[in-house]
């Protein structure tokens, strides 16, 4: 049962601040309260005001622009994500995600801010979103900063946000050339959260040589994490089957997943090397076509 | 297609209670809200096995809004269970006093003004326990060392099933080929769209009324009256309008008991409603089993003798879990001659939520094991698996011995169907194949374990002035679509258009008795008695009619689609409407009544009828993840004359969404007590984009014994879809799985398994 809370709209980014300024810990931010109804529900958030940003129009936004690349509001839905053609043009591999993240009708309320901020490990977007390079900007009543999302996560269901702070948006890069992102998750039903999941970003030079690689992998540790060394095995490399197989191994191995009712973490490392393997493999064929 | 002999049956029908739904007027028992209700709260047990020291509800009392705690000593105390006629398995109390058997269990239950202070004055109830060791296998209940969870039930034993015939020692001497497998089957949620809800509200005149969510209003009523130690026909219980059953809900459950103790307390209508979590952990479940199972056939596929063993995990009380291990022993032999046949069930009890009655009712997890040892048998023969199975396969007219008669069986003409779809599917995709699996189904229960003084099943069919039919029925709907079949049976027997029938169900006060929805038994039985009662309204008219027409009394006379007309000579004749006005006046005013009902008599052990069914699944393997997608889940279905073929398709479709659920998903873990997935992020049923395509092809059987010779479509096609997708496994990898649900993490450890006993050898 939810517990009662007080519940206050702004009217604006800079009236949220305050509220977020005054309350501190006494407040949660609400958006399309697709994560933090349900904790609220199991009794593990109290809270006494709840600040809802829903209709903050300055915060509902997707800007393309050839050098900043792009910016997606906070409280864009995850459905405008997958329906914007932009986004389809520039980051096929967003809209691929988005498709999956669970039914129309939680993507029809879920934002992006809000997934991003509830730090959900088995969460679809940060994986892609670090993949792609992304950073988070970030708002308070003193001012702001932006956080590269790869340092947004300091722990499990941690955020780097401090009470009175508030995720205004987040910036994508502009895709560099000759670069191919992927994502996949594994799960037992189409949309649901990923046993594992695995984004890979590859970038290849004019020699044919892997110039760049992001691997990141979700729900494979507390965090997403960067696969470090598996991206070391790629770059300078011209990459074939034998390397995709290593890259696999060395994601498994790297990796530092939980057992669980849906998985042993054995099950959980031999699924990021199948994964891994195949991401990479995937990524690579499409960047040496673009 | 043949033109269709019927006016009503057979045709695509929307239901009858369908626009109150899709418009939301329909009035679940969650919507009920009654003057001065409060809301009611249960107070559960951590613990899988504790004695209660004591409980203390005075700090609870004090909490602003709170009108009543009671626990155990507030009632009297009775051991209550469905199975009535046998007072060892009545062993549950629903408010326990001495010892809690299970983590969930209900200790105590509060009454306040608002839900919120409900749920906080739980925490405010001190409850001391005694800590018992506990054990939540059955295999490890069943030693003699384990703890004893009921007082003086050795070994933990609950109930044991014993079925037999032939020769058994005999028939595996002729067997050329012997093969034997143990299997382990899981438990499953029946994860009804509605949770457990009642409102119960006790008035001084000694009357209460019980709005629940039910599959049996007559079964409540009656489990009420004896654990509040009222008359039967003091308690109303209303339930117009239920979200789904699926074998969980004709059980007297905690929010029946506690709703109804705290109003009689208070004399104050009071309200519970189960939150999913309490659904999962504190219902009952299907029932998880191992089996053993021992089988001898010729080299040409004759089976001879097959030997099972059983082991189920009762969890802590009997339910219908006895039934269960009757049915599951009995289905294990379908739909199969064998020449000796031997079952030995045991039901034990353990520390864990108990496991009872589920659509298929021991049935799914029968067909696990058998239909995918047929195949391993098959293969180790170099057998065909249609051949193999059409070999022995029931025929119309077959004796199962000492326990049924088979009056009408397609079973054969479901294999040849099959059979030619397959071939027409060609050659598959790598790692890609078809599984079958064969199975039957009871149509209906004859066993009277509750005891029931009433005819299985009634009805009452009334006619007013203006035509309009009032059909009363004490069958239920639980969106299964009862009502709009039972409609369509009355005005297909009266020869009146459907739009004439209402239908009154969900209502004690007002419908005759019936057992209620389960075991596939309300479109037979309650069938039956609507026909009977139609016809005999319909008698009534052309009693009239004739008098009224003077023909030569050599001619019939017969109403079909509102026309009262000479057989003979079909034009001559007359609207039913007018007849009905004029019936009415000479019949002093009275309106018509047509009175039905039925028992089955003369049919066996188990039931009236059997539909039979063969079930493809296509499905495909990533043989490196694990992951399994079913491509096509395509049935040969034989359920007699089919009355609703709109209702019907829903029935089979959503069979087979629940049974693949059971063959790869719905997990339940069990840990130290403890469901570990009580919510639905972590327990996975299929959703919409999951369904596999899914294709009837309805085979043409007449079944005397069911209403225009129909019989059960609801249940049955649960049975063989897991054991279907286990084939389809090992024909595309040659693996055997032997555990449902068959988890994708199984599958790779399977393959490493092969690999390693490939290597060694």
């Amino acid at each position: 049962m939810i517990h009662d809370f007080t519940y206050l709209r702004p009217g604006n980014v800079k009236e949220a601040l305050a509220m977020l300024a005054q309350h501190r810990d006494g407040a949660k931010i609400i958006c399309g309260g697709q994560s933090l109804l349900i904790i609220m529900r199991q009794g593990l958030v109290v809270t006494e005001y709840l600040v809802d940003i829903k209709g903050l129009d300055e915060l509902n936004c997707l800007i393309y622009d050839s050098r900043a690349g792009l910016k997606i509001g906070a409280t864009t839905t995850h459905r405008t994500i997958e329906k914007s053609r932009l986004v389809k043009e520039k980051y096929p591999v967003l809209v691929a995600m988005e498709e999956k993240l669970a039914s129309i009708q939680v993507r029809n309320w879920g934002t992006i801010g809000g997934n991003l901020a509830h730090a959900d490990a088995a969460g679809d977007p940060a994986p892609v979103l670090i993949a792609l390079n992304a950073t988070v900007t970030i708002a308070s009543s003193a001012g702001g900063r932006s956080v590269p999302l790869e340092e947004f996560y300091p722990g499990l269901f941690e955020t780097v946000l401090s009470p009175d702070e508030l995720v205004t948006e987040v910036l994508v890069p502009p895709p560099p050339a000759h670069t191919a992102t992927v994502y996949q998750k594994f799960n037992l039903l189409e949309s649901d959260q990923g046993i594992v999941a695995v984004a890979v970003s590859l970038s290849v030079s004019d020699a044919g040589i892997c110039q760049d690689a992001r691997i990141v992998l979700g729900n494979a540790a507390p965090i997403p994490i960067r696969a470090k060394n598996t991206e070391k095995l790629l770059i300078g490399n011209k990459l074939n089957e034998e390397i995709f197989t290593k890259a696999g191994e060395t994601a498994g191995e790297e990796a530092d997943p939980v057992a669980d009712i849906h998985a042993s973490e054995d099950y959980r490392r031999h699924l990021i090397a199948v994964l891994t393997r195949r991401m990479t493999k995937e990524a690579w064929e499409q960047a040496c076509q673009v | 297609m043949t033109a269709n002999k019927y006016s009503v049956l057979n045709t695509r029908v929307h239901n009858v209670d369908g626009y109150a739904k899709v418009t939301g007027r329909a009035t679940y028992t969650f919507d009920v809200k009654l003057p001065g209700m409060l809301y009611g709260k249960i107070l559960r047990s951590p613990h899988p096995h504790a004695r209660i020291i004591s409980i203390d509800p005075t700090e609870a009392l004090k909490l602003p809004g709170v009108r009543a705690v009671v626990t155990g000593k507030d009632t009297l105390g009775v051991k209550q269970g469905i199975w009535r006629r046998y007072p060892e398995l009545c062993d549950e109390q629903i408010l326990t006093i001495e010892k809690v058997r299970y983590i969930g269990e209900p200790v105590a239950a509060v009454a306040a003004i608002t839900e919120e202070i409900a749920e906080q004055a739980l925490d405010l109830i001190d409850v001391q326990y005694e800590v018992l060791p506990f054990v939540d296998d059955p295999m490890e209940a069943i030693k003699k060392e384990a703890p004893m969870i009921h007082e003086g039930v050795e070994r933990n034993v609950n109930v044991t099933r014993h079925i037999e015939w032939g020769d058994v020692e005999e028939a595996f001497e002729e067997a050329e080929y012997v093969r034997e497998d143990w299997f382990k089957l899981g438990g499953q949620a029946h994860m009804c769209m509605e949770t457990r809800a009642t409102v119960a509200s006790y008035t001084s005149d000694k009357k209460l009324t019980v709005y629940t969510s039910t599959q049996s209003p007559y079964y409540h009523q009656a489990l009420l009256a004896g654990v509040l130690g009222l008359r039967e026909s003091d308690i109303r219980v209303i339930a117009h309008y239920v979200g789904g059953g699926f074998g969980g809900k004709f059980e007297l459950d905690a929010s029946q008991f506690c709703a109804s103790v705290l109003s009689m307390k208070l004399s104050k209508p009071v309200k519970i409603v189960f939150t999913r979590e309490e659904d999962f952990i504190a219902t009952k479940r299907r029932t998880p089993m191992y089996y053993y199972v021992r089988t001898g056939v010729k080299k040409d596929g004759t089976f001879c003798a097959r030997e099972t063993r059983v082991f189920t995990n009762g969890g802590a009380y009997t339910g219908m879990g006895a039934t269960a291990l009757y049915l599951t022993g009995f289905f294990h032999s379908f739909p199969y001659k064998w020449k000796a046949y031997r079952y030995d069930g045991y039901r034990v009890y353990t520390n864990s939520l108990p496991s009872s009655s589920m659509r298929g009712f021991g049935a799914p997890q029968a067909m696990f094991c058998s239909e995918q040892q047929i195949d391993w048998i098959a293969a180790d023969l170099g057998l065909d698996i249609i051949e193999i199975r059409r070999k022995n396969a029931h025929t119309t007219g077959y004796e199962v011995p000492g326990q049924a008669t088979i009056g009408s069986c397609g079973l054969n003409q479901c294999l040849d169907r099959i059979e030619q779809w397959i071939k027409a599917k060609g050659t598959l995709p790598k790692n890609r194949a078809i599984g079958i699996s064969a199975a039957g189904f009871m149509t209906g229960g004859i066993f009277n374990w509750f005891d029931s003084p009433y005819s299985f099943s009634s009805a009452v069919v009334t006619i007013n002035y203006d035509g309009v039919v009032e059909l009363h029925v004490g069958a239920q709907d639980i969106g299964q679509g009862s009502n709009t079949t039972l409609a369509m049976i009355c005005a297909e027997a009266l020869g009146v258009k459907l739009e004439n029938i209402k239908v009154h169900s969900g209502d004690t006060d007002h419908c005759p008795a019936d057992l209620g929805a389960w075991g596939s038994r309300q479109t037979l039985m309650a069938g039956n008695a609507t026909k009977m009662a139609a016809e005999d309204a319909k008698k009534q008219l052309l009693e009239f009619a004739s008098a009224k027409f003077g023909y030569n009394i050599i001619y019939d006379l017969d109403i079909k689609d509102n026309w009262v007309h000479n057989v003979a000579r079909p034009e001559r004749g007359m609207n039913y409407v007018d007849l009905v006005k004029e019936a009415l006046r000479g019949k002093d005013g009275q309106r018509i009544i047509g009175r039905g009902h039925y028992t089955p008599h003369r049919k066996g052990m188990i039931s009236p009828a059997y539909s039979y069914m063969v079930q493809a699944v296509e499905a495909e393997i990533d043989v490196e993840t694990g992951k399994l997608s079913i491509i096509n889940c395509t049935t040969a279905h034989d359920c007699g004359q089919p009355i609703n073929t709109l209702g019907l398709i829903g029935q089979l479709e959503g069979a087979a969404s629940m049974a693949a659920g059971y063959g790869y998903l719905e997990n339940m873990p069990v840990e130290d007590g403890k469901v570990m997935n009580p919510n639905l992020v972590d327990y996975k049923i299929i959703r919409a984009p999951d369904m596999p395509e899914c294709e009837i092809i309805e085979i043409d059987t007449y079944e005397p014994e069911g209403p225009y010779g129909a019989k059960e479509a609801g249940e049955g096609l649960t049975n063989p879809t897991a054991a279907a997708l286990g084939n389809a496994i090992f024909h595309a990898t040659g693996l055997q799985m032997k555990q449902a649900p068959i988890m994708s993490e199984m599958i790779v450890n399977a393959f490493k398994e092969k690999k390693k006993e490939g290597g060694t050898r």
